[in-house]
């Protein structure tokens, strides 16, 4: 019964203060989103105690109604999202674009990626995914600035293509089992996989619109333009790449499970994820506007994410899911204090802003603790998730292959950390004191998720993951040794630009990303025909 | 003539909006290629598993009653295809009075034309 309220409470609550437009209206909307986040804090503390909760619409039984199911990583998911949304929300209330409508359409987008994550119903997901582009591709050009109509309309239209895609193989999938549920669906698989040779045109359907939504390799192109769009408000910016691309690969995880006993084809998914995380850190280093770095950044880390759920070990797979969670936190705090940073200097040039330690002391202890996060740090977040990544890796090759990955992101944001020194001016920021706090705090969880990581490894997904204290050392040097490794490189040769020109952007057209999508779906098909 | 069916017919006319979407420059032609794979998909869930001798789901038909969920389904579908294209067209007239253009490619250089401040 509870989960319900997950979705109809921020449609009402945004409905009533979008129409009723009182005077505390931001006020009320930031203490609904506080009852909220307890609302599933108490639900996960009771998944945890007595098992997944499963409600259906309409009291019908499970396989006609539409379910929803919050089992042990759905309603973690749940529970970041919630308050992922109080952060944004206490960020981002106090700006001049923030007026009713923005926060309508703010809150309902909190319910519908809530939506995404709880529901068990492939047309529901079909539905909510559909109806979040379209949120999205408004917010995304909210401020109506021309650079940002274009990206939004081919954000939307992208995607659209892509669940066109995704509805096709709902068709398939209707038309094999009679039935949506996914439980229901994976069972039948599970008792029958003779059936292997029907579900090849759904997979490369379904994987298709997942795949377009967790911008792998071939069909990233949307996201640095959605993403990293100049006009788009930060905390739009924060809250699609640090949550609303991870209903992509919550979907991605979903689609695989399902299809598993069938289908399986990690390998191909490795190499993709291998590629991503390759190539989306060659595009951040030639970019020189702050957003577009951490929006290319994003794909990087999607990239690694893939590589661990695909890896085929169990270790890499919690290691890959524990990582969409820290990825969730951290990158929201960059895009947040990216966006306080731009809108003090008021550029997003890379070169031209100097001197935010002195200026902006507190935006830069979050910004360093985030950055410490994504790259791995040793006792930050990321090292753990990145640990247990790297635990389960079957042979040398994606060990030195995870060592590059990590080198990169942390070669990124050595040459990131540029702008926080330099010329020192005599102003201090005027920003309000709200918002720095509200960068930090996530700032510190970026820690307290590193040292506590154990506790929060088994308080969370149940899962006993050991650490061995000798090969956790042993990354710790090799960090160590990546940033040595990385300042020599930063100063010998990206800061001397050579084999390198910055401010170079891979713009595909609509057209092309359409034959990109048109081309993975073949290349799937074919892939998975063959193994 | 029985693989001139529902199915495969979506089928076609499906990657005929693919094709419509990757050939065509023009940003309203997208758009039409995308209502075309939409037309598509829901002549696809009307005709999996239907016959033709099954009877409305009208009131309480004895046997043969054809399947309400994907017809149920589809009407969602539809609605949410007006309202992408309408909400695609607005975008899009809103885009030809700040660039001039209906060319994909036009539209693209202008956009990169401009550069960070």
């Amino acid at each position: 019964m509870i989960l319900y309220f997950f979705i109809a409470v921020p449609v009402f609550s945004a409905t009533l203060i979008y129409l009723v437009s009182f005077r505390y209206a931001k006020i009320t909307a930031i203490l609904i989103q506080t009852a909220l986040f307890a609302a599933s804090v108490h639900t996960f503390l009771k998944v945890r105690s007595t098992g997944e909760i499963v409600a259906t619409l309409g009291g019908w039984e499970s396989v006609a109604g539409i379910t929803l199911k919050a089992d042990s990583i759905s309603v973690v998911f749940l529970m970041l999202t919630t308050f992922l949304f109080l952060a944004y929300l206490i960020f981002g209330l106090i700006e001049d674009y923030a007026d009713n409508l923005f926060i309508f359409l703010f809150i309902v987008l909190q319910s519908l990626i809530a939506t995404i994550f709880l529901s068990n119903d492939l047309f529901n997901i079909y539905l909510v995914v559909e109806v979040s582009t379209m949120l999205v591709a408004v917010l995304i050009m909210f401020k109506k600035d021309s650079r940002s109509i274009y990206d939004g309309l081919i954000y939307l239209l992208t995607n659209i293509v892509a669940m066109g895609f995704f509805l096709f193989g709902i068709g398939y999938m209707y038309k094999i089992f009679g039935v949506l549920n996914i439980s229901t669906i994976t069972q039948m698989i599970e008792n029958n996989p003779d059936i292997a040779g029907s579900l090849y045109m759904p997979f490369a359907l379904l994987i298709t619109g997942a795949g377009l939504k967790c911008a792998i390799m071939p069909l990233f192109s949307w996201l640095p333009k959605a993403h990293g769009t100049p006009s788009a408000p930060s905390i739009v910016s924060a809250v699609l790449s640090g949550l609303y691309v991870k209903g992509g690969i919550y979907l991605f995880i979903r689609i695989r499970d399902m299809f598993l006993p069938a289908i399986n084809v990690d390998g191909y998914f490795l190499v993709i994820g291998i590629v991503t995380a390759v190539g989306g850190i060659i595009l951040a280093l030639l970019q020189k506007d702050i957003k577009l770095i951490l929006a290319y950044s994003t794909i990087s880390q999607l990239g690694l994410i893939m590589m661990g759920l695909t890896m085929g070990s169990y270790y890499s797979y919690w290691g890959a899911i524990l990582h969409i969670f820290n990825h969730a936190v951290f990158k929201s705090a960059l895009f947040m204090s990216a966006g306080l940073i731009v809108k003090e200097f008021k550029t997003r040039n890379i070169y031209k802003i100097k001197g935010v330690l002195y200026r902006m002391p507190i935006v830069s202890i979050a910004a360093f603790m985030a950055m410490l996060g994504i790259t791995g740090a040793p006792l930050f977040n990321g090292s753990i998730s990145k640990y247990f990544l790297q635990g389960g890796t079957p042979g040398d090759i994606m060990q030195i292959v995870l060592v590059v990955v990590n080198f990169g992101t942390i070669l990124l944001f050595i040459d990131y950390s540029r702008m926080f020194f330099g010329k020192i001016s005599e102003k201090k920021t005027t920003m309000s004191i709200i918002r720095q706090l509200t960068v930090l705090v996530m700032g510190i969880i970026c820690f307290l998720g590193g040292i506590q990581g154990f506790v929060i490894n088994r308080l969370f997904f149940d899962i006993g993951l050991e650490i061995d204290y000798m090969s956790y050392t042993t990354k710790m040097l090799v960090y160590i040794a990546s940033i040595v490794i990385g300042f020599i490189v930063h100063n010998f040769v990206i800061k001397k630009s050579l084999f390198i020109t910055r401010g170079y952007s891979l713009e595909l057209s609509f057209n092309n990303v359409c034959l990109t999508i048109f081309l993975f779906f073949m290349a799937t098909l074919i892939v998975v025909g063959f193994t | 003539m029985d693989f001139i069916n529902g199915e495969n017919i979506a089928l076609v006319l499906f990657f005929i909006g693919i094709y419509g979407v990757i050939a065509r420059r023009n940003i309203v032609k997208s758009i039409i290629s995308i209502g075309i794979m939409d037309s598509a998909v829901i002549l696809f869930f009307l005709t999996i598993n239907n016959s033709v001798d099954s009877v409305p789901p009208v009131g309480n038909p004895v046997s043969n009653m054809a399947d309400p969920l994907p017809q149920a389904l589809m009407i969602t579908a539809i609605v949410i295809g007006v309202s992408i294209t309408a909400m695609s067209m607005a975008m899009f007239i809103y885009l030809y009075h700040k660039y001039g253009t209906t060319n994909w490619k036009k539209a693209r250089l202008k956009r990169m034309e401009n550069k960070i401040q």
